[in-house]
């Protein structure tokens, strides 16, 4: 009975005859702004309370105070803001003020002047030894000009100043307006965002936040306004005092590092680089080896067995302009590079990617690090791959390497982790093991995503292949940069298409073999 | 009943990092699950579960979701290690075995059943029935036999060659079945088998399941959230409630003697007219009254409610129970009503 009654009672009859409980948000906002919560209850009644546009509340502190009374609230986003914007205007109002405007050019024209004098002076010495003075009176006649015209251009600056110190005033009396208008509108928001997260939100008045927008303040508006009014400052504010010796011992130091490094790991080095060169003499002799007719017809009859009919004809139209422009056996030599990488790639990532796949722990200690090879730009370890590894091609590989494994470890571990537990958990309750789980559960189901992953590395290693010719990589990557260092557009062009075409017959192949294998 | 198939005893299972802790304090004070992850941060799974299972016998295990049936089950074929117990299959102590027996035990003697089916998707019907074959080495040519064997005896024949896929979910179950028996092992674990499904499928598979293990003498652990499947199915039931076992009876029993008000409360909604016997709410009666009734109608004491409303519908007179013949006690017809009430 009780229920019925309340629901009787409480059931709104619309929307209209629903009462707005002021006193509970009252005490909320008192709790929120701690400092003159009686103000602030009634702005933001009157913010609530607004139907369209822009609520119209003025706050007096925050127009008066500005940023200093937004960073003591803990509203930075606003001190940001209107410091950056206040500072704007006063540097205009600054150089209205004290910057000599037109000082050099009344400095020039002073001179000028003296000049003229000077002149006049040859010129009355030279009437009085009897020579013509019209050549000295004509040079003195175009500097009193040119002095006229420079005062002129003094007064037109002194004249700007005033303008500039106006536009400064105006700008400052239009921010302190929005300041006061925008202040409550600002605060609101952050009660709203402090309602819901009171632990990460600022509420009142804090010693500690005033404390910390004095600071900035102090460290930003007084040295940028003094940096932009006054002409002539020391040299330490515009240029930080670095002592050149610090670079030039870091730079040795780790020089010296790095020369000892590559000394006492040499036989290391050299094993990798054995390797990486034995996979691309293989491909390189089977590729380039092989006569050309085989070639082509092999990647002709690839391209239309695994893209279709128009992928085939595109491939064929490629491989004529590679092959016309006598491109062929560097293109040759570029796909056995990128054939290589990704072979190594594929040999080294996926397996990387099945442990990180099943550890989480070392998944962690790989993330960052899979992070770096990526972001870091491939000129920076371009120089240390030349240090440890030489030049030539099987030190591009591994700049390859470096730059194009990370896709295929990804997106092997994010495959590796989409096995549903419960087809894993059915396949060892029917007595498979580890291994069998891995061969006959997690691999075939985890297919589809290393699949991208492997087309992913194949197009990193295209577009790395290029660069690795600054270290003495070889392909088509070397047309271009030879190219580029005599600014020859023809040639540079010509091989730009032909590894354009290369890259893009390998895409399609490849996209069309992974859809095909997809469909299945 | 005859021999246990399967025997578990006083296992328990705690997650978490302070096992021995939780269990010492569970055990000594009785402290609850709740308080178990308060204090120790464990999760009390299974808490002191003994319960066997007889040969060609369906023993369901009923609980809510988060009641520990998953995991208790997943006990017998050590997918799940107890923190304490033993748990014998077939004689043999599972957890003694070493990898290898355990893995030879799981492919020859336990099938199991899972509520999301769990078939490999890349795999045909027949390759995913073969599989417990293929894990342990059995010949294409024996292993594909079997497997359209398997598959026959869920009426799935035609659909060898198919993805599971292509299937609706009430046959990729009935593949899920197959495969549990393609090994045919003794043991079937069925993990809520038909949660899943819709209810007329599910009727359906139940049925069908029900006379599969009959004629094939499988013993089951049953897994179920709903009691009247496992009323339907099952010849015992243990009753789940936060990992602990509340009661194990015949779905008579649990329907007529709940153990405690959880019990009652779920027994409240269940038809009792085919679960309560005739010799259940019968009353006693003296000679000289059998006498007496002596033209009333008989029967036995075995029968359901159901077979006694369709004999008291033709008579006014009480109806007289027999057991082995001879007559044992009388049913009015308000002691019929009062007993498909529930004996209130």
């Amino acid at each position: 009975m009780d229920q019925q009654a309340d629901m009787a009672e409480g059931r709104p009859g619309s929307v209209k005859d629903i009462e707005v409980d002021r006193a509970a948000l009252d005490q909320s906002i008192a709790e929120f702004v701690v400092q003159n919560p009686d103000y602030y209850s009634r702005s933001f009644h009157k913010i609530h309370d607004t139907t369209s546009g822009i609520p119209l509340t003025f706050n007096w502190t925050a127009a008066l105070l500005g940023p200093l009374w937004a960073g003591a609230r803990g509203i930075w986003g606003f001190f940001w803001g209107f410091l950056i914007l206040e500072i704007i205007a006063w540097v205009q109002i600054g150089r209205g003020t004290w910057g000599e405007l037109g000082a050099d050019s009344l400095a020039q024209a002073e001179r000028q002047a003296a000049r003229a004098q000077e002149f006049l002076q040859r010129a009355a010495e030279a009437t009085a030894a009897g020579e013509d003075p019209s050549r000295f009176e004509t040079l003195a006649g175009n500097l009193t000009r040119a002095a006229e015209r420079s005062r002129d251009a003094a007064e037109a600056a002194a004249a700007d100043a005033t303008f500039i110190l106006m536009t400064g005033l105006g700008l400052l009396l239009v921010l302190k307006l929005v300041q006061g208008i925008w202040g409550n509108i600002a605060y609101e928001k952050q009660y709203s965002r402090w309602r819901v997260t009171p632990d990460q939100e600022v509420s009142g008045i804090q010693t500690k936040n005033i404390v910390l927008a004095v600071v900035l303040m102090l460290i930003v508006a007084p040295l940028t306004i003094y940096r932009f009014t006054i002409e002539n400052i020391p040299d330490f504010l515009t240029a930080f005092p670095a002592d050149p010796d610090h670079y030039s011992t870091t730079a040795r130091w780790l020089e010296g590092q790095i020369d000892a490094a590559a000394l006492a790991g040499s036989g290391a080095f050299d094993g990798v680089v054995l390797v990486v060169r034995q996979v691309l003499d293989a491909i390189s002799l089977a590729l380039i080896g092989t006569p050309w007719p085989v070639v082509m017809m092999v990647i002709f009859v690839v391209a239309w067995r695994s893209a279709g009919p128009r992928v085939a004809i595109f491939t064929a139209a490629a491989l004529a302009y590679i092959a016309f422009l006598g491109y062929w056996e560097i293109a040759m030599e570029t796909v056995a590079l990128v054939g290589a990488a990704v072979v190594l790639c594929v040999v080294i990532g996926i397996p990387l990617g099945i442990w990180f796949g099943k550890s989480e722990r070392a998944y962690r200690f790989a993330e960052p690090v899979l992070d770096l090879m990526q972001t870091l730009p491939a000129f920076v370890y371009l120089i240390p791959i030349i240090a440890f590894f030489g030049t030539g091609n099987p030190p591009g590989i591994l700049a390859t390497i470096i730059f194009g494994m990370p896709p295929v470890i990804r997106l092997t571990a994010l495959g590796m982790r989409g096995v549903p537990d419960s087809i894993k958990e059915a396949a060892l309750a029917f007595g498979a093991s580890r291994r069998q789980v891995l061969k006959d559960v997690e691999l075939p189901l985890a297919l589809p995503s290393i699949m991208t992953g492997v087309n992913q590395t194949i197009l990193m290693c295209l577009s790395m292949v290029v660069i690795i010719s600054l270290i003495g990589g070889g392909g088509l990557g070397k047309v271009i940069l030879e190219a580029l260092q005599f600014a020859a557009k023809g040639p540079g062009l010509l091989g730009g298409f032909a590894i354009l075409f290369v890259a893009m017959v390998i895409d399609r192949i490849v996209q069309g073999a992974f859809r095909r294998a997809d469909q299945k | 009943m005859t021999e246990a198939v399967v025997e578990l005893s006083n296992v328990w299972k705690v997650f978490g990092q302070q096992e021995a802790e939780t269990m010492q304090a569970a055990k000594s004070t009785g402290l609850t699950k709740a308080e178990a992850l308060d204090q120790f941060g464990t999760v009390i799974g299974v808490r002191d579960a003994s319960f066997s299972v007889a040969r060609g016998e369906i023993f369901c295990i009923m609980g809510l979701s988060g009641s520990g049936k998953s995991t208790l089950v997943r006990h017998v074929n050590r997918l799940i290690e107890p923190s304490a117990g033993t748990i014998k299959v077939l004689g043999r102590d599972v957890g003694a075995m070493n990898a290898a027996q355990l893995r030879e035990m799981r492919a020859k003697h336990i099938g199991m059943v899972f509520q999301h089916m769990a078939l490999m998707p890349h795999r045909s019907v027949r390759d995913n029935v073969a599989y417990p074959l293929e894990v342990r080495g059995v010949p294409k040519s024996k292993r594909w036999a079997v497997s359209d064997h398997a598959l026959g005896l869920v009426d799935l024949v035609g659909y060898e060659d198919r993805l599971p896929k292509e299937l609706s979910g009430g046959m990729q179950q009935r593949v899920g079945i197959a495969r549990a028996l393609a090994s045919d092992p003794e043991i079937l674990l069925m993990d809520e088998p038909f949660s899943a499904l819709d209810p007329l499928i599910r009727l359906q598979l139940q049925d069908q399941f029900k006379s599969l293990v009959r004629d094939l003498n499988k013993s089951t652990l049953f897994i179920t959230h709903d009691l009247d499947e496992a009323i339907r199915i099952g010849h015992r039931i243990a009753i789940m409630k936060d990992g602990v076992i509340v009661q194990i009876g015949t779905p008579e029993q649990i329907v007529t003697e709940p153990a405690d008000d959880y019990v009652r409360e779920f027994v409240q909604g269940i038809s009792r007219l085919k679960l309560v016997k005739a010799h259940t709410i019968m009353e006693a009666a003296s000679p000289e009254r059998l006498q007496a009734l002596n033209g009333a109608l008989r029967i036995d004491g075995e029968s359901d409610l159901d077979a006694l409303i369709d004999l008291s519908v033709d008579t006014e007179n009480p109806i007289i129970i027999t057991e082995n013949g001879k007559d044992v006690g009388i049913i009015t017809k308000t002691t019929l009503l009062r007993g498909i009430q529930g004996g209130r």
